[in-house]
């Protein structure tokens, strides 16, 4: 295996000075969500690893990852693909195409074997041997398994690949699923969201390349320095909850004025994403503060949780579980009202009954 | 005519059935219920404030938010009553007897009674219908604790304590199915309450069960003989 540069090496070789460096390994302490204590190990990771070799690979799913993927703002999208690592394999951005790409992707994989890092943009598509989802023409389940074998690790990009994404959605006509379930051992890491925001997407596959490990994982396998807090909790929209002031239709005074959006389905207080203190596209803007509630985008199942405008889900003409709850609660008043008339009718009949009883006994006795 | 029996004409034997422990908790849950369900609801659909400026207003969806979750860890922490009665005291103890052919038997005699096609049904400390219903209303707490917890440690996902209510999320598929499953939990235990208060009412002055006196008094004073009394009873049980 030759030797592979590192990312200083590359620095040099493109002539760029030791400041920009160290102006860029600042950049990436940040983005990778590590405290500035943690500069000098970045540095010292930057000056002595290899640039990670990377396999991007898609299955089941629209390409929106990548559309995010490449309006990375800090660093640059073309920055990360070209200089930060070494991206042997992706069916987006390659210029490369047909047999000599894929007999490419074939050779990285037996010369990079347990060395390269797999990243997975799309669902599997398990249904009739997966021929819903063919890639190189053979199914893209037998690519993500042999790519995953040899991986060192591998990072899941989007809710496709974390749960089987939309395409998965009730009634999952093409069994759409997690890449979970086809990977093994290799280690995972999710980074769910319909897309991911754009510098998660570049922090994570930073901090596998400079250190060589996945980052800290929460219970669901997501990296806890971005998927750490409920967006509830750093919404700036916070203080109008707290102060009952809410946004109750979407042309209506609260809306403008910049409201809550809790009472029009906002799933800010299920889902853990970075949107509310890294937002999107520099800082720019996110979901709920363009005035749209959040919709669950990084959460498991979150198209199934429909309409995304209520609180409570409707069943038809019953409506919510509240209102389908007082009108059974005034249905068991009834009940009990009808249920009561009848067992006082009934008491009574019984009681006549025993006291007939009692009139015979004493009769009998004379 | 019904016959009319003054307190003092009829031989009555006392049961004693309730731990003071059991009491007390079952009334402290009566309270919480009720407080966490009327601020449940209002966190599930809160009401407009009216207010025009946060910085200038009552937070009060996070009081009423904060009066549900001291609410619900009163709620929890009364269990140690419950738990401790149900160790020293053997009426605290009436759950269903699943594993006995005869309880089956008794259900049916209950169900048929209740459905108003037969006059009566065998006496019982505790029928088997309501020991079921209580089960049923402990599975429902049961799923409140979990999935409250589950939400409400979540806003530190990396703690011990939120790992540890963490598969309740996954169970449920994600966060907000939680949120939903909690919401219709409560609507059924408000359901059980309707149906548990007229059952109760219904038994103290019509049966002569003393099934809400016990609940103060922690005896029943029955004419009958119960079936299950070897239960509460050990003298009973070696007769």
């Amino acid at each position: 295996m030759e030797k592979r540069e590192s990312l200083w090496e590359r620095y040099l070789r493109k002539g760029m000075s030791r400041r920009s460096f160290l102006k860029g390994c600042v950049a990436l302490t940040t983005m990778m969500g590590l405290s500035t204590e943690r500069f000098q190990e970045v540095v010292e990771a930057a000056e002595t690893q290899p640039l990670p070799v990377v396999v991007w690979i898609h299955g089941h799913e629209c390409t929106g990852c990548d559309e995010s993927f490449i309006r990375s703002g800090a660093p640059l999208a073309s920055d990360v693909v070209l200089s930060q690592i070494d991206l042997e394999y992706d069916h987006l951005l390659s210029a490369a195409s047909g047999e000599p790409f894929e007999a490419h992707l074939k050779e990285v994989m037996e010369k990079y074997k347990g060395n390269y890092i797999l990243a997975v943009e799309g669902a599997v598509s398990t249904k009739d041997n997966g021929v819903y989802c063919m890639s190189g023409g053979r199914p893209f389940t037998r690519m993500l398994q042999e790519a995953a074998a040899g991986a060192k690790a591998i990072i899941a990009y989007g809710t496709c690949a974390v749960a089987g994404g939309i395409q998965s959605a009730k009634p999952n006509p093409t069994g759409s699923s997690g890449i979970g379930p086809f990977v093994g051992n290799t280690p995972v890491v999710n980074v769910p969201g319909c897309p991911p925001i754009p510098e998660v997407m570049t922090g994570v596959i930073m901090h596998v390349a400079l250190f060589g490990n996945l980052p800290p994982l929460d219970g669901e396998g997501r990296p806890k320095q971005f998927y750490g807090n409920r967006i509830h909790d750093t919404c700036y929209r916070r203080p109008f909850f707290d102060a009952g002031m809410f946004a109750e239709n979407f042309d209506d005074a609260g809306a403008k004025a910049g409201w809550c959006l809790y009472k029009l389905g906002c799933r800010g207080p299920e889902t853990y994403n970075s949107c509310g203190n890294l937002r999107w596209f520099q800082g720019m803007s996110y979901p709920i503060q363009s005035g749209a509630p959040c919709i669950g985008c990084s959460n498991s199942n979150f198209w199934d949780d429909t309409p995304f405008t209520k609180r409570l889900p409707g069943y038809g003409k019953l409506g919510n579980a509240d209102k389908i709850g007082l009108g059974v609660g005034a249905l068991a008043a009834a009940g009990v009202i009808a249920h009561a008339a009848g067992s006082i009718m009934q008491k009574n009949k019984r009681d006549e009954a025993e006291a007939k009883a009692a009139a015979k006994e004493e009769e009998d006795k004379f | 005519m019904a016959q009319i029996h003054r307190m003092k004409e009829v031989q009555r034997k006392e049961f004693y059935l309730f731990s003071p422990f059991l009491r007390i908790f079952h009334w402290i849950m009566v309270v919480m219920i009720l407080v966490l369900f009327g601020t449940g609801i209002i966190i599930a659909t809160p009401l407009q404030s009216m207010n025009l400026e946060p910085a200038y207003s009552t937070t009060y969806v996070d009081l009423v938010r904060d009066i549900h979750f001291v609410a619900a860890f009163v709620f929890c922490a009364s269990f140690v009553l419950r738990i401790y009665g149900f160790i020293i005291n053997r009426g605290d103890r009436l759950f269903p007897r699943f594993w006995k052919g005869y309880f089956y038997a008794q259900t049916l005699d209950v169900i048929k009674h209740y459905m108003l096609v037969q006059p009566n049904h065998a006496s019982f400390l505790r029928n088997p219908l309501a020991r079921m219903s209580y089960l049923m209303l402990y599975g429902l707490v049961a799923i409140e604790i979990c999935t409250g917890f589950a939400m409400y440690y979540m806003t530190e996902p990396a703690t011990y304590i939120a790992q540890a209510f963490a598969w309740v999320n996954i169970v449920c598929g994600n966060e907000m199915v939680t949120h939903l499953v909690h919401h219709y939990a409560a609507w059924a235990i408000i359901l059980f309450a309707i149906g548990h208060l007229y059952m109760v009412i219904r038994s103290e002055f019509m049966e002569g069960e003393s099934e809400v006196s016990s609940m103060f008094s922690g005896s029943k004073f029955l004419v009958h003989y119960p079936q299950d009394a070897s239960e509460v009873d050990p003298s009973a049980e070696k007769s």
